[in-house]
């Protein structure tokens, strides 16, 4: 048939133009993401100004039950700008890991009505959780910086290593666009596993020390380097060791190495897999 | 779902004057269907059967409530919504499909935009299709501005190429002003005039309609024909699937009739419109 000039439908097409037309649809990408997080704030009075009020209020919560009732984080100089960058980094990934499962189903009218490489719609809701995340990333810095006038809290002085937060939330980025292009090719295949993944993010927040340090309780356990150098613990540590000022967490290469490794290694393998179920999105 | 709904006289073949021009000369086939199937996968439903056996006396109350949860756990219903189609379209062709509610129309023409991936057989196709579906809602939360700006770049055009012709799109859309304001605030005759107007901005290849045209107005339906005929001078090919037999036949050449997932008739428009009449209108009496 390719000698008519007919070329057959519905075929995965070659890895490399698969990638080639991924790259010309880049400002349908840019397009879609800031659509979706406008979209998110639009049937309020306030309208964008709860994508500053939202995290606010999050990290209030976090400080008045974490960092003042409950003292989780015995050990640490400053537990509420400990907490505060855990909760934010952790909450970017939850929410990138749920919207890029749902990346395929939510936009079945999209999908079934223009051709496009699908591997679009995970990347474009993970940025569009990535554009929520820079206010609230604002708002993260100014609430640790604010911690260290509270009492019994350690000081979080002003830094050239804040800078580092942006190569940090980079990574992440990149890691979570992976972790979405894998559970959005399985959930896009069997829907069943969307229910597996709360579960899943549970098990993933406690085993990273998001509101509690993990080196404080395992201490010389074997499972305490498993649970240190699995990529979601690594990114907390980054942007915890950007921001905070904490004797336990000095600024390492090793950490900066295996975000770099993780971020790659989760993007390829998930981009290769979503790309090998492409003709099959879209049948139910 | 009564048969009476199925022609639809509402639209005077008035409104669409300048018949179909079966007198052009067609050009290379550009799409070649192979026998199609296409069978949909619906997981949690019904098993057909089962409700009749509930309701069988004498049932003890645990096995009903075992009968019940074999239909809510792990059940799966395969549907074969097209069975075995096969056709060959030229440029400069226009195709109707007609076929009574629930016969396979849209999903023959989705499949054969390609959007949905074939069970069983292929599609060979020339050039890049373009699907235009009533139902096929772009972003109800987004202005029709932000919704021009999505259409447009998801059907591969730049973002320079939209916004030159922003202006164009509503203009033939004629929904004005309401351009700003969320989708979901629009009827439904303005959603589907919007999103004709995207869809037939790139000037696709194949320009595929399900039921857009029915929602229109006379003027639009005039615009919209004048513009279906852009399509096929550009020597591209146009498919429509209608439920009405006036629309079909003022602008087809060429009809397919579809009747539960297989092709009972491809024809000139008149034959096929004709018998495809007298079918309905027997089931009519029928029932």
């Amino acid at each position: 048939m390719e000698e008519n000039g007919l070329a057959r439908m519905g075929v995965r097409p070659s890895f490399r133009d698969y990638v080639r037309e991924l790259w010309r649809r880049r400002a349908f990408i840019g397009v879609l993401a800031t659509s979706k997080s406008q979209s998110r704030n639009q049937n309020s009075y306030l309208g964008q100004l709860w994508a500053v009020l939202t995290p606010l209020l999050n990290a209030t919560v976090y400080v008045i039950i974490f960092g003042i009732i409950l003292d989780t984080t015995r050990g640490m100089s400053n537990g509420i700008a400990f907490i505060v960058i855990g909760t934010f980094m952790f909450r970017f990934f939850d929410r990138s890991v749920v919207v890029g499962a749902d990346s395929i189903r939510n936009n079945l009218s999209l999908v079934r009505s223009v051709h496009f490489p699908r591997a679009v719609l995970p990347i474009a809701q993970v940025l569009s959780e990535l554009t929520t995340l820079l206010p609230a990333l604002i708002v993260m810095i100014g609430v640790s910086w604010v911690s260290q006038f509270f009492p019994g809290q350690g000081p979080v002085p002003l830094d050239w290593s804040w800078f580092l937060i942006v190569p940090a939330v980079l990574l992440l980025w990149l890691f979570s666009t992976g972790c979405a292009f894998l559970v959005g090719r399985w959930v896009a295949i069997t829907p069943d596993i969307k229910n597996l993944i709360p579960f899943a993010m549970r098990f993933l927040m406690y085993g990273s020390g998001v509101i509690f340090s993990i080196n404080h309780l395992l201490g010389d356990h074997p499972a305490a380097k498993i649970l240190e150098y699995q990529p979601v613990a690594v990114y907390l540590y980054l942007a915890r060791g950007a921001i905070a000022d904490e004797p336990t967490i000095p600024q390492d290469p090793v950490m900066w190495y295996l975000g770099v490794g993780w971020a790659l290694l989760f993007l390829v393998v998930g981009f290769v897999m979503f790309w090998r179920g492409e003709e099959r999105y879209g049948r139910d | 779902m009564t048969e009476t709904d199925e022609i639809d006289f509402e639209i005077d073949p008035e409104d669409l004057e300048g018949g179909p021009g079966t007198e052009r000369e067609l050009g290379e086939p550009c799409l070649l269907v192979d026998d199609l199937h296409i069978t949909y996968r619906v997981l949690g439903a019904k098993r057909i059967g089962t409700a009749a056996a509930d309701d069988a006396k004498g049932r003890r109350f645990l096995r009903r409530l075992l009968a019940q949860g074999r239909d809510q756990v792990g059940s799966v219903r395969e549907i074969p919504a097209v069975r075995g189609v096969s056709f060959t379209a030229r440029r400069g062709e226009s195709i109707g499909i007609v076929g009574i509610n629930g016969s396979g129309k849209s999903t023959l023409l989705r499949a054969v935009a390609g959007l949905i991936p074939p069970t069983k057989g292929a599609v060979y196709v020339a050039g890049e299709p373009s699907l235009l579906g009533v139902n096929a809602v772009l972003m109800g939360k987004l202005s029709g501005e932000r919704n021009i700006m999505i259409g447009g770049l998801a059907l591969g055009l730049t973002q320079a190429e939209v916004r030159a012709k922003f202006d164009d799109i509503v203009e033939f859309s004629g929904i004005g002003d309401a351009v700003y304001l969320p989708m979901r605030t629009y009827s439904s005759g303005m959603s589907a005039r919007l999103r004709f107007a995207i869809s037939s901005a790139a000037t696709p290849d194949i320009l595929m309609i399900d039921e857009a045209l029915a929602t229109g107005d006379a003027t639009f339906r005039q615009k919209s024909k004048a513009r279906i005929d852009t399509v096929r001078e550009q020597a591209g090919t146009v498919f429509l699937v209608s439920h009405s037999l006036a629309t079909i036949e003022s602008i087809c050449s060429r009809v397919l009739w579809v009747h539960e997932g297989r092709l009972v008739m491809d024809g000139p428009a008149e034959d096929v419109c004709a018998a495809y009449k007298g079918f309905v209108r027997a089931k009519r009496r029928k029932s």
